[in-house]
């Protein structure tokens, strides 16, 4: 399953594997280390799976009880009618996928441009880009939304635009340093000989480094869905249309009317969502080939 | 060509790359014309774009602002440096930054180590690897009207809770958890960890990928054994990825707002109060916007001792790498 | 590009932008008047198109004037960064507590020029009045509602105690006896309070002046803090002992306003003190069982006792031009005001709430006089979807408790300060009470200082 350069290994040798020691403990350790994700991971999903067909009551005086009295299916339909989930699914993808790329736009250039093309001003430009971590997003909240109303350079709103949303997703220096690590990490040989082989700045990133790249990119798409998914403070102040606005908008906005049932069984269905797409994803980037493949090609 | 690449320091800190660049001013030197000048613009521009207008100018706004006094209607005044004297008389002040701290070392302690030992032991995983992976981002993707509600339960603080049920077995407890100003702060560090374990956990699982596996073969051939390939090999293999995220999560604990702000909303009697949830209330809930002044210079604050921290780290960790 | 130079023109630019004000611009030569006025987030449709309809009837009534709606959720940072960037609504609702403060920073408008000639300026009921008034009487904002605070019990939690659900306590002492007699009985919390987020400030407060307490003393442009009193001391001691000498306030002590609503309605607290009105809440989201539900007045002992009350303010955004103001006091007159005054619009409100699920009698104060709040009950009778017979200990014995106002000096700071004071209390058996309650006057004063 695991793909390094020269077949299947980590840091226990096929030789070691061979070993019944080495064997069960391993076993061991990754029965302890699965039965320990699936209680923290699983756990609290499988519980959001329960409660989402839980009538209210139970699920606030016995929490963790198996349906004390019954199931109440009508929660699932109730909350997609009632949260017009089909509507704002479609605003909660445009978002994700906006903010997605641009996110990995700006990672992946940004982190290039300063790990292989190596300008002289690279370590003050990291150090400038670095230092916007240093702020919490808590207190831009006020400044970016005046910016968001009259960018400078743009000179109009974005106001109720999935640019409002999109564009700033993709100041994160998170991915910047992270692209950018793993940039300077890949070995420089093969810089070197596609730079002898005449390839530009151009054709080395596109095709030498996005592709020895896979699981960066995978890690930081999953940050940037996800993270898009759960966002609903930025996007409730940008979008204030509800034509516009995505499932975690709307999600609180109905708190307050529907029972805690409903509210849990609307949460459930969406949450299904991005968990389906990390599955996907994980499997697109995360165990694919990474080094292998570009090193050979 | 396998072996010629252990000498590259593959992980190399960015400060490292100059002086060797220097060093061989032969190797790039003819092509470092203007035009691969303005490539290398063309490939920044996404970035310096969007965090110009995106991130640097709200942050020079937010600067602005913390010299100011302003209802956020009419036009703001200047009031020099009171915001920031504001800020250092209040009471809270201290406590938030004792929290914050605590806070941070707990982080350090739990978080740091979990997901390296987790993400080392599932990059062993030969059949169903994705399972692991996908299992340990799941908590991260729990929404967080959930999370609380769930770890409410957990952290029950009756006999009948889930934890003081479990600990109650082994002859523990039964403990009041978040409702004791004293373990309040570790038990929302367990929950910040199992909330964010996951992310670093893919972060090194990407990082291990990038582990030449003939490095391993090679020490093999010299008889190595699995702790030695893990201290000698795969650890200084990751140390990039481990040092910044080493320092990522001292940046991310220093502005821990949502375990708080979620859970005890600094209670119980101040023992959770941290910088960040100090500024979050100078902004918004004490008086609407009425102290953003204060808001933004307790953040400045924050932003410069962060800077100087990360400075400092970054200068110990060059001369420590490259000894 | 230099990096220096990026600083530098990032740095200009914002010092360029200095001037954070935002100019709304609804300058039509049409000669009509722009408004938008809030409207709930999360609506049933049937709701949204009852809200459409009032305002095409209110368009008709006012050919010049043009109204948007805006969906609007009153939440601390949304309504900060919309004030800041001059997108609220022209017209929009704000909780009694929140009033006075921004009244004093000018962050609503100024309409107390036009509302001074609305016909009923006279007849509201003086303590509602003030939430929405200046220090000087001038009225910045509309009361649309105010309630005054209740003790809420679960009748079934008093049954299972032995105790008499349509006599509820009359006395703390009784209060207590009962807290106990429940945790003994049932083991649930007998008695519960909030003490989060500024919520514990406020009960404390309310507490105290039950007993005849007041938290601040206001002389002209002086304010005073009087935390460290007799009454708020009897206050705490209350809470202290059931706490600690009865072990009848059940084992969480971290409750907001939401979450002490979730642990009630799922029956495990005997008692606790919230707004009158909370009974909505509680059955919409948290599927209260109406059976369980019992609703009394607090006990108010001592000279000067009072119930403290609360309500909700309409307001007018602080980047409204004149224009727009009277057209958003018209809009609040028509849309609000009428529900209370008028039979057909009173009917017509309660109609919509009844048909989307929502709980339509619950009780209320009089915004005006008791007689025009009665009358008004009397025509959304039909719609009455409450138990009202089980809130009749509240209902029977409210109008006869004097109201009183919240603090007005630094509201929210004082509780904040007061919040630490009863999780302290309930947290720690050890608390210096003494030095508490000169330390929270202490601080208490300060925050008025620096709110003045």
């Amino acid at each position: 399953m695991s793909t390094r350069l020269r077949g299947d290994r980590g840091v226990i040798a096929p030789t070691d594997w061979k070993r019944t020691r080495v064997r069960w403990t391993a076993r061991t350790a990754h029965a302890v280390l699965l039965a320990a994700l699936v209680a923290i991971g699983l756990g609290p999903m499988l519980w959001l799976a329960k409660s989402a067909v839980t009538p209210t009551q139970d699920t606030l005086r016995e929490p963790l009880a198996l349906w004390p009295n019954g199931i109440d299916l009508a929660n699932l339909s109730e909350a997609w009618t009632r949260v017009e989930i089909d509507q704002y699914f479609f605003n909660t993808v445009a978002l994700a996928a906006g903010a997605w790329a641009v996110q990995l736009l700006v990672a992946a250039t940004g982190g290039y441009a300063l790990a292989v093309l190596r300008p002289r001003y690279g370590k003050v430009l990291s150090g400038v880009v670095l230092a916007t971590l240093f702020v919490p997003a808590v207190v831009l909240l006020v400044p970016l939304y005046l910016t968001v109303l009259d960018p400078p350079l743009l000179g109009t709103s974005l106001l109720n635009t999935f640019w409002a949303v999109w564009l700033p997703a993709g100041a994160n220096a998170f991915n910047v340093l992270l692209m950018q690590r793993f940039f300077s990490s890949l070995p420089k040989e093969v810089f070197e000989a596609a730079r002898v082989d005449g390839a530009g700045p151009y054709r080395l990133f596109w095709s030498i480094v996005l592709p020895m790249s896979k699981p960066i990119i995978g890690v930081v798409s999953v940050f940037a869905v996800i993270a898009s998914w759960k966002d609903f403070l930025w996007p409730m102040l940008v979008l204030p249309d509800p034509d516009l606005q995505p499932l975690s908008v709307r999600l609180p906005a109905l708190q307050r009317f529907v029972e805690l049932d409903v509210f849990l069984a609307a949460l459930a269905i969406s949450t299904l969502i991005p968990v389906v797409l990390f599955l996907a994803f994980q499997r697109m980037f995360l165990s694919s080939a990474g080094l292998g493949g570009a090193i050979k090609g | 060509m396998a072996t010629t690449r252990t000498d590259h320091g593959r992980i190399a800190a960015p400060a490292r790359a100059v002086p060797r660049q220097a060093a061989r001013p032969g190797r790039r030197g003819p092509r470092r014309s203007r035009r691969s000048g303005l490539h290398t613009l063309v490939f920044l521009l996404p970035m310096l774009l969007i965090f110009g207008v995106f991130s640097w100018f709200p942050i020079g706004r937010a600067i602005l602002m913390s010299f100011q006094q302003t209802n956020l209607v009419t036009d703001p005044t200047f009031v020099g440096l009171e915001n920031f004297q504001t800020v250092l008389a209040d009471p809270l002040l201290w406590t938030a930054v004792k929290n914050t701290l605590y806070f941070a070392f707990l982080a350090l302690l739990f978080g740091y180590p979990i997901p390296l030992v987790a993400a080392l032991l599932m990059s062993e995983v030969r059949r169903a690897k994705g399972l692991f992976s996908a299992l340990a981002y799941l908590p991260v993707v729990v929404p967080p009207v959930v999370a609380v509600l769930l770890w409410k339960v957990f952290y029950d603080p009756g006999p009948e809770g889930v934890f003081n049920t479990l600990l109650g077995h082994v002859g523990l407890g039964p403990y009041a958890w978040l409702q004791d100003a004293d373990i309040a702060m570790p038990s929302l560090v367990l929950e910040a960890t199992w909330a964010a374990a996951g992310g670093t956990i893919i972060i090194y699982l990407a990082a291990l990928t990038g582990v030449d596996p003939t490095l391993y073969e090679a020490a093999e051939i010299d008889g190595a054994g699995i702790w030695h390939k893990i201290w000698h090999i795969t650890l200084p293999q990751l140390r990039g990825i481990l040092l910044i995220t080493f320092i990522l999560q001292i940046i991310g604990t220093a502005q821990v707002f949502l375990e708080p702000f979620l859970f005890t909303d600094g209670g119980p009697a101040n023992s959770t109060v941290t910088v960040l949830l100090l500024i979050y209330r100078y902004a918004f809930t004490s008086s609407l916007g009425g102290d953003y002044g204060a808001a933004t210079a307790l953040s400045l604050m924050l932003a410069i001792v962060l800077a100087l921290f990360s400075a400092l780290y970054f200068r110990l960790t060059r001369s420590w790498s490259s000894s | 590009m230099k990096p220096s130079r990026i600083i530098a023109t990032t740095a200009a630019a914002a010092l360029a932008a200095a001037g954070l004000a935002a100019c709304s611009e609804s300058e039509d030569d049409d000669g009509i008047t722009d408004i938008t006025v809030a409207i709930d987030a999360g609506l049933e449709q049937g709701a949204i198109d009852a809200f459409n309809d009032r305002i095409a009837q209110f368009e008709e009534a006012h050919p010049d004037i043009n109204v948007e709606t805006q969906e609007y959720t009153w939440t601390a940072t949304t309504f900060t960064a919309q004030l800041a960037g001059g997108t609220l609504p022209t017209v929009f609702t704000i909780p009694f507590t929140d009033g006075r403060g921004l009244i004093e920073r000018g962050q609503i408008a100024d309409i107390s020029g036009l509302t001074a000639e609305l016909p009923y300026i006279g007849d509201f009921n003086p303590n509602v009045a003030a939430a929405g008034s200046d220090a000087d009487g001038n009225l910045w904002a509309l009361p649309i509602a105010a309630y005054g605070q209740g003790l809420h019990y679960n009748r079934t939690l008093f049954e299972a105690a032995g105790l008499d659900p349509d006599a509820p306590p009359t006395t703390w002492d009784e209060v207590r006896a009962a807290a106990d007699q429940i945790a003994e009985a049932t083991g649930e919390a007998g008695y519960a309070t909030m003490t989060n987020a500024n919520t514990g400030g406020w009960i404390l407060t309310t507490m105290a002046y039950a007993l005849g307490g007041r938290t601040e003393v206001i002389d002209g442009d002086t304010a005073t803090a009087t935390i460290d009193t007799p009454q708020m001391r009897e206050a705490i001691d209350l809470i202290r002992q059931m706490r600690w000498d009865d072990d009848s306030m059940g084992d969480e002590f971290l409750y907001d306003w939401g979450t002490i609503n979730q642990d009630f309605a799922a029956g495990r607290i005997g008692m606790y003190i919230s707004g009158g009105g909370n009974y909505g809440s509680l059955f919409t989201q948290n599927a209260l069982n109406p059976d369980d539900y019992g609703l009394t007045v607090l006990p108010l002992e001592g000279a000067d006792a009072g119930v403290l009350g609360g309500g909700t303010l309409a307001a007018v955004s602080p980047n409204a031009e004149s224009a727009e103001q009277a057209a958003a006091v018209d809009w609040i007159d028509f849309y609000y005001m009428e529900k209370l005054t008028v039979e057909e619009a009173a009917v017509a409100d309660a109609k919509t709430l009844a048909d989307s699920g929502q709980p339509v009698g619950a009780p209320q104060l009089p915004v005006f006089d008791k007689a025009t709040y009665d009358e008004s009950l009397t025509w959304v009778a039909d719609y009455v979807n409450v138990p009202l017979d089980q809130m009749t200990p509240y209902t029977d014995q409210i109008f006869d408790q004097p109201l009183l106002t919240e603090p007005v000096r630094g509201t929210q700071e004082v509780y904040a300060v007061l919040d630490t004071v009863v999780q302290t209390v309930l947290t720690d058996e050890g608390a210096d009470v003494d030095a508490l309650l000169a330390q929270a006057e202490t601080d208490a004063q300060a925050a008025m200082d620096a709110a003045a």
